[in-house]
């Protein structure tokens, strides 16, 4: 099941005149399965906000359409069952931080016994219990960070879209925002996650898509976009002998990097080091960075534009 | 419904954060006390020098009712006054980054969400004006030992009257996203354009001589909210017992608010965020 579809989403934001046209999103075309953690990655300004807004009706379309849990993203009232925590959040700052948890999941149609229940709860998650009844403009960014991902978690959504949550968080802080997303994502939630750290999107996206200037470059899993397929480092045992007649880089540390046409030629050259009795250790399938495919694709993109 | 009451109840509690509306219910308990005061210290001889008591209770009511309005009809124009600058920020602050985002995030309608926050800052002038208005009649009242509870009708005259303009300080709050030009355009309205209006619509059929003119005025008149009769007659006609003598500056107003209302909700409905 879909929990995301858009068909040709468009939009394009006019200057009050009219005179200056800018295409936020271009026909845009993804599916998003039930129970995986979406990255969608971008430089600023490649429309990965807008597409969030347009999602939850706070922006509209000017072309195409889109539906999320099954439903055209014009009824608002499918927001029952979406959490959302935006890039620049602000609350009211005169709330306590219960407070804040308790108008937000009034607004999400919960009330009573239930929702001051899962507002400790959720305050329990994030770690902010102890702040609980202080006010939010006494709160740190990377609490109000917490926070946020509280408040759009407070209606146990199906769908959950969060805008650099990240943001301003520490590192034990982000970790801890990790294994939340993953024990989310391991109870059939549906996470679509904004993000500039592509080291953390990489951490614990099942598919990624890659957005420039409102395009949507590439869309896979993780694997597909970083997998080298045909580089391999065979690590060995410290020996004199030198292997046989195949392309090789000897690296610092004794291993080899090897490029091969198929997993044939990789067995041949296996086979070669065992006959010379070079003893393997291990073959490790070279990997590229997402950073280093996302830096290439809007490279890319950038030199097709011109 | 429910999202309504919710948007209604957290601006009531917005607009108590803001000390302007705590400043006013402390400025109201001020002047209650004082009049409380006034009234019980100056004597009845004093307070109706020259009165045949043998005329009885309608006496003491017209006496009661002038001395009402003699301490709340500047009282309530201050009230609008303060009204008008605490509540100009409601719907700009709600459409700022970061907070519309998170509203319409949530399961309740653009609609609901603007008249939840209008009612939201009518709830609070209402508390206001009830507070200042059953206070001074209590004093009054108690003093006299004479209970007209006609007079508090005037709570919802006075309210009116800044829900009219309250309306044109929305819609302007959604057309730019900002509190000045509404203020602005409230506070010309209340102080300016419709006493004015009010005042000299017969003086300037005397005055000028071309009938597109007089028409024009006419016009204008009719469109622009009647807040100094609304302040003025209405609340008068109200406090001494007479009930709405005219209805027109009642309808032209309420016409006026439904049509800046339903315009600043269509406007909403069609924004991008």
């Amino acid at each position: 099941m879909n929990v995301i579809e858009t068909k040709g989403l468009t939009k394009v934001y006019s200057s009050s005149f009219k005179k200056n046209k800018i295409q936020a999103l271009v026909d845009f075309n993804l599916n998003v399965e039930r129970g995986v953690i979406f990255g969608l990655l971008g430089p600023n300004g490649a429309g990965k906000t807008t597409l969030v807004k347009l999602l939850l009706g706070i922006t509209f379309p000017t072309a195409g359409s889109a539906t999320i849990i099954e439903k055209d993203i014009s009824d608002y009232k499918i927001k029952e069952k979406v959490g959302y925590l935006p890039e620049n959040h602000k609350y009211p700052s005169y709330l306590k931080g219960g407070e804040v948890l308790k108008f937000f999941g009034k607004l999400s149609g919960m009330n009573g016994v239930n929702l001051d229940k899962r507002i400790d709860e959720l305050l329990e998650l994030v770690k902010l219990s102890q702040w609980k009844k202080t006010k939010v403009k006494a709160y740190s960014k990377g609490m109000m960070q917490r926070l946020g991902l509280a408040q759009a978690l407070i209606n146990d959504p199906d769908l959950i879209f969060l805008d650099e949550p990240t943001d301003g968080v520490d590192p034990i802080g982000r970790k801890e925002i990790r294994d939340i997303l993953i024990e989310l994502k391991n109870r059939s939630k549906t996470i679509f996650l904004n993000s500039h750290l592509l080291s953390e999107v990489e951490l614990i996206t099942d598919r990624v898509g890659i957005l420039n200037k409102g395009k949507l470059l590439r869309e896979g899993t993780v694997k597909e976009f970083t997998e080298k397929k045909e580089e391999y480092k065979l690590v060995v045992d410290s020996t004199d002998t030198e292997p046989g007649n195949f392309a090789y880089t000897k690296q610092p540390d004794g291993s080899y990097l090897v490029k091969v046409a198929d997993i044939a030629e990789l067995n041949r050259i296996i086979d070669d080091f065992r006959s010379k009795g070079i003893l393997l250790r291990e073959i490790v399938p070279l990997k590229s960075t997402l950073e280093e495919m996302f830096i290439s694709l809007i490279n890319e993109s950038e030199r097709n534009n011109k | 419904m429910n999202n309504i009451w919710i948007t209604t109840g957290y601006t009531v509690r917005e607009a108590l954060a803001r000390k302007v509306f705590l400043f006013f219910l402390g400025l109201s308990a001020l002047a209650i006390i004082i009049s409380a005061i006034v009234v019980n210290i100056i004597s009845d001889s004093t307070l109706m020098g020259g009165v045949d008591f043998k005329q009885g209770g309608i006496v003491v009511n017209e006496i009661a009712t002038s001395i009402e309005l003699i301490i709340i009809t500047p009282l309530t124009s201050l009230c609008v006054l303060l009204a008008i600058f605490s509540t100009a920020s409601f719907v700009p602050v709600m459409l700022e980054k970061g907070n519309i985002d998170l509203l319409l995030s949530k399961p309740i309608s653009r609609t609901q969400l603007l008249i939840g926050k209008f009612c939201g800052g009518l709830l609070v002038v209402l508390i206001n004006v009830a507070f200042l208005v059953i206070g001074v009649w209590a004093v009054v009242s108690l003093r006299f030992s004479y209970f007209d509870f006609t007079f508090l009708s005037i709570i919802l005259s006075v309210t009116f009257a800044f829900a009219v303009l309250y309306s044109l300080i929305v819609l302007f709050g959604v057309i730019t996203q900002g509190s000045v030009l509404g203020m602005m355009l409230a506070y010309f309205i209340f102080l300016i354009l419709s006493p004015l209006l009010y005042m000299g619509k017969e003086q300037f059929s005397v005055i000028i001589k071309s009938d597109f003119i007089n028409s024009l005025i006419d016009v204008f008149y009719y469109i622009i909210p009647k807040t100094s009769e609304l302040m003025g007659e209405t609340t008068i006609n109200l406090a001494i017992g007479k009930g709405i003598v005219d209805t027109q500056p009642i309808l032209t107003s309420l016409a006026f608010m439904f049509a800046a209302l339903g315009y600043s909700i269509y406007l909403f409905n069609k924004k991008d965020f």
